[in-house]
């Protein structure tokens, strides 16, 4: 603050008149570094690019959402976080918050199209049925206003279920024929950060490689980055230990559910579902579904209401999963899907970490298929 | 006489369209619509009803 007043960016000049020092940014540059699995090395790299980044217009489009990704993205409990993102970012767009409304709302989109180089986030999905009638904005079909919009920008980032493939409103029987921006906007680099909702350690994690590398970070076979859906959920869950050990919660409330054991045998989808919950969890960091004592819902994964449910049916009784097999079995099958898609940089990473290692939970699992069929 | 329109009503969850006739600077009759629709209850039938909530607070 005092020596280096001569060279202090405009960036840091804003956050401090925001009460965020420049301890607080170093420290935010530190956990992007972390979350996208960056060497910390990273850290001054992504802190010299964010300081002298020229804040890139974001229009935020919502379509058939919940706004729960909203309220995900303005819910970063981290105030130096949150400030820091909008700091770095100038939110054109948003139809929830911002102040004008009308046509005045639709200038401003218009103006910002006409600009360009600006990241397109949106949420909801995008209804394709009779002519796109079940969602339109200022008199214009989503499918219009996404094509447009989306399909202009420099960069497409989608956050939630609905808005990467169509999430709820696309199930089973798809009643408006919803679909992801991936499936109707065509030509434009898009990232996809499912969840239900994603979490915006994921979001911001994003904008900051974007602003540190000016492109967006590698992605899987369906556009997730690595960073942040590389990962089985299973494979580091905090209750795994209990897996390996064959300790499972058997029925709500039971002295094992009491006792934190594993989710499994309640339906926990996490043995096939790739994102960091366990490692950053949410709403800054304070918890997590398992965390919380109720097995994942897989909601990172593409289908998930319809080739997930029932929920609380444990894996193997999924329908889609006809065989009896261990955990370890599905998630295996499922990894090599997902292999076929990426980097080979990320294969070897991936076999690394599971390849060849036959650990306790393979025979807890096969006790406990013994008991299932005993039942 | 005339008639607005304003939409997108911002600032609030969802969406919203508001049309409303006007007569010497007073609104004199108004209609709302909810531009957007998915089908929740169509969605959630033949599900396992210990399914349900984690549907209906995705509303």
């Amino acid at each position: 603050m005092h020596m280096e007043n001569h060279s202090e960016s405009s960036l840091m000049q804003a956050l401090a008149q925001r009460g965020v020092s420049r301890r607080d940014f170093l420290k935010f540059c530190t956990f992007m570094a972390g979350t996208l699995a960056l060497p910390a090395g990273m850290t001054p790299k992504i802190a010299q690019a964010l300081e002298s980044a020229k804040r890139p217009p974001v229009v935020w489009l919502e379509f058939q959402d919940c706004c729960a990704d909203t309220e995900t993205f303005l819910r970063a409990s981290n105030p130096s976080v949150a400030t820091i993102i909008l700091e770095l970012i100038s939110l054109n767009y948003h139809e929830t918050i911002m102040a004008a409304a009308g046509h005045q709302a639709e200038a401003l989109l218009e103006q910002t199209v006409q600009e360009g180089g600006y990241i397109t986030i949106v949420e909801g999905s995008i209804p394709t049925k009779d002519n796109g009638v079940y969602c339109c904005i200022g008199g214009r079909s989503a499918v219009d206003i996404v094509n447009e919009v989306a399909g202009n920008a420099a960069a497409v980032i989608t956050v939630g279920a609905c808005a990467t493939w169509g999430g709820w409103p696309s199930s089973r029987p798809s009643p408006t024929g919803a679909k992801g921006v991936r499936d109707v906007v065509k030509g434009v680099p898009i990232i996809n950060l499912p969840g239900c909702p994603h979490n915006v350690v994921n979001s911001v994690a994003t904008i900051v490689y974007y602003l540190t590398y000016g492109s967006l970070p590698d992605t899987d076979h369906i556009g997730r980055p690595l960073f942040a859906y590389g990962k089985r959920i299973h494979d580091n869950c905090e209750r795994r230990g209990h897996f390996d050990a064959g300790q499972y919660v058997e029925i709500w409330d039971d002295d094992a559910s009491r006792k934190g054991w594993c989710l499994y045998k309640m339906g926990c989808k996490g043995p096939e579902t790739y994102m960091n919950c366990p490692t950053v969890r949410f709403n800054d960091g304070t918890n997590w579904p398992v965390g919380a004592g109720h097995g994942c819902v897989g909601c990172a994964e593409v289908g998930f209401w319809d080739n997930m449910t029932p929920f609380y049916k444990r894996l193997p009784e999924v329908p889609g999963f006809g065989v009896e097999v261990t955990a370890d079995k599905v998630g295996l099958a499922l990894t090599g899907a997902t292999l076929a898609g990426i980097g080979v940089h990320a294969v070897a990473s991936t076999i690394r970490n599971r390849g060849g290692r036959r650990h306790p939970g393979e025979e807890a699992a096969s006790s406990e298929e013994d008991v299932a069929e005993e039942g | 006489m005339a008639k607005i329109a304003i939409d997108p009503v911002t600032r609030i969850e969802g969406h919203l369209r508001i049309e409303a006739q006007t007569d010497g600077g007073m609104v004199t009759d108004a209609w709302s619509s909810s531009t957007m629709f998915r089908g929740m209850e169509l969605v959630l039938r033949d599900r396992d009803p210990r399914d349900a909530w984690v549907f209906a607070q995705r509303i």
